[in-house]
C-alpha cells in the first residue's frame, strides 16, 4: 500500500509542514518525527529540509537561529500572515480535492 | 569635492575587482575551503554523502559554481543538525541522494546544463519550423 505513497504526498507535504510549523515554532528534525509518528514513515529530514527551503523562498515562514546544546545553531520556523494565508488556501484546495475523490468513489456501480 | 574623487576611485577599485572575482571565482576559493573544512567534521558516513552530493550538483552550476555556494552551505547545515541529533545519513536522505539534489536544485531555481541546453533548442526549432 505505501508503495505508490511518496509520489501522491508531493502535493500535499508542503501544506502538512506548514500546518505544523502553524501551531507552534519547530524545526526540521520535529517536523519529521512528527510526520513519521502521524504514519508517513518514508519521510526522511532531507525531504523535509527541501520543503523548508521552499517555504523560506516563498516567505511563508519566518527564521530564527537558536544555540542547541549539542552541535551547531538550530534554525526554527514559524508562520507568519502570508503562511496563514497560504495555509487557509491549502486546507480549501485539500477540500475540493478530497470532496471531488469521495463523490467520485461513491458513485461507483 | 576631494573626497567624492577619491570615492569615486575606489567604487572604480570595488567594480574592478568585483569583475575579476565574477570572472575567476577567487573570492571563493576560501568559502570552499571552509565548506571542506566543515565535512572534515562530520561522520565518515555523511562525509561519503556529501561528496555524492557535491558530484550530482556540479551540471547545476553556473560558470564559475557561484550559484551552488547558499546551496551547499545550506546542505552543510543540515547534514551538521542532522549528526548532532545523531541520526544515521540514511535516516536523513533515504536511498535516493540523486533525488534530493534535484529537488533542491529545483526549489532553489539552479538550472542544469541540460535545461539551458532545452531553453536553447526550444525556440530555435520553433523559429526554423516558423520558416517553412
Amino acid at each position: 500500500m505505501l508503495e505508490k505513497l511518496t509520489e501522491m504526498l508531493k502535493g500535499v507535504l508542503e501544506g502538512c509542514v506548514l500546518e505544523m510549523i502553524s501551531r507552534n515554532e519547530t524545526y526540521g528534525y520535529e517536523i519529521t518525527r512528527r510526520l513519521n509518528a502521524l504514519g508517513f514513515t518514508d519521510v526522511v529530514e532531507g525531504t523535509v529540509y527541501t520543503i523548508l527551503v521552499r517555504l523560506e523562498k516563498n516567505g511563508l515562514v519566518e527564521i530564527t537561529k537558536k544555540p542547541s546544546e549539542l552541535g551547531p545553531p538550530r534554525k526554527f520556523f514559524s508562520i507568519n500572515d502570508a503562511g496563514r494565508e497560504e495555509l487557509r488556501k491549502f486546507w480549501e484546495r485539500w477540500e475540493f480535492v478530497s470532496s471531488k475523490m469521495n463523490e467520485l468513489k461513491g458513485r461507483r456501480p | 569635492m576631494g573626497v567624492r574623487i577619491i570615492q569615486n576611485e575606489r567604487a572604480k577599485g570595488e567594480k574592478a575587482m568585483n569583475f575579476f572575482e565574477k570572472i575567476t571565482g577567487s573570492d571563493m576559493t576560501k568559502s570552499f575551503r571552509s565548506f571542506e573544512s566543515r565535512a572534515q567534521n562530520l561522520p565518515a558516513d555523511y562525509q561519503e554523502a556529501w561528496e555524492q552530493i557535491k558530484t550530482h550538483f556540479w551540471p547545476y552550476s553556473d560558470f564559475t559554481g557561484r550559484n551552488l555556494m547558499p546551496i551547499f552551505d545550506g546542505v552543510l547545515g543540515l547534514l551538521e543538525e542532522a549528526a548532532a541529533d545523531g541520526q544515521s545519513i540514511q535516516e536523513v536522505l533515504g536511498d535516493d541522494i540523486e533525488g534530493f539534489c534535484s529537488a533542491l536544485a529545483g526549489e532553489e531555481g539552479a538550472k542544469s546544463v541540460r535545461d539551458k541546453w532545452r531553453e536553447q533548442l526550444n525556440p530555435n526549432i520553433a523559429r526554423k519550423l516558423r520558416k517553412l
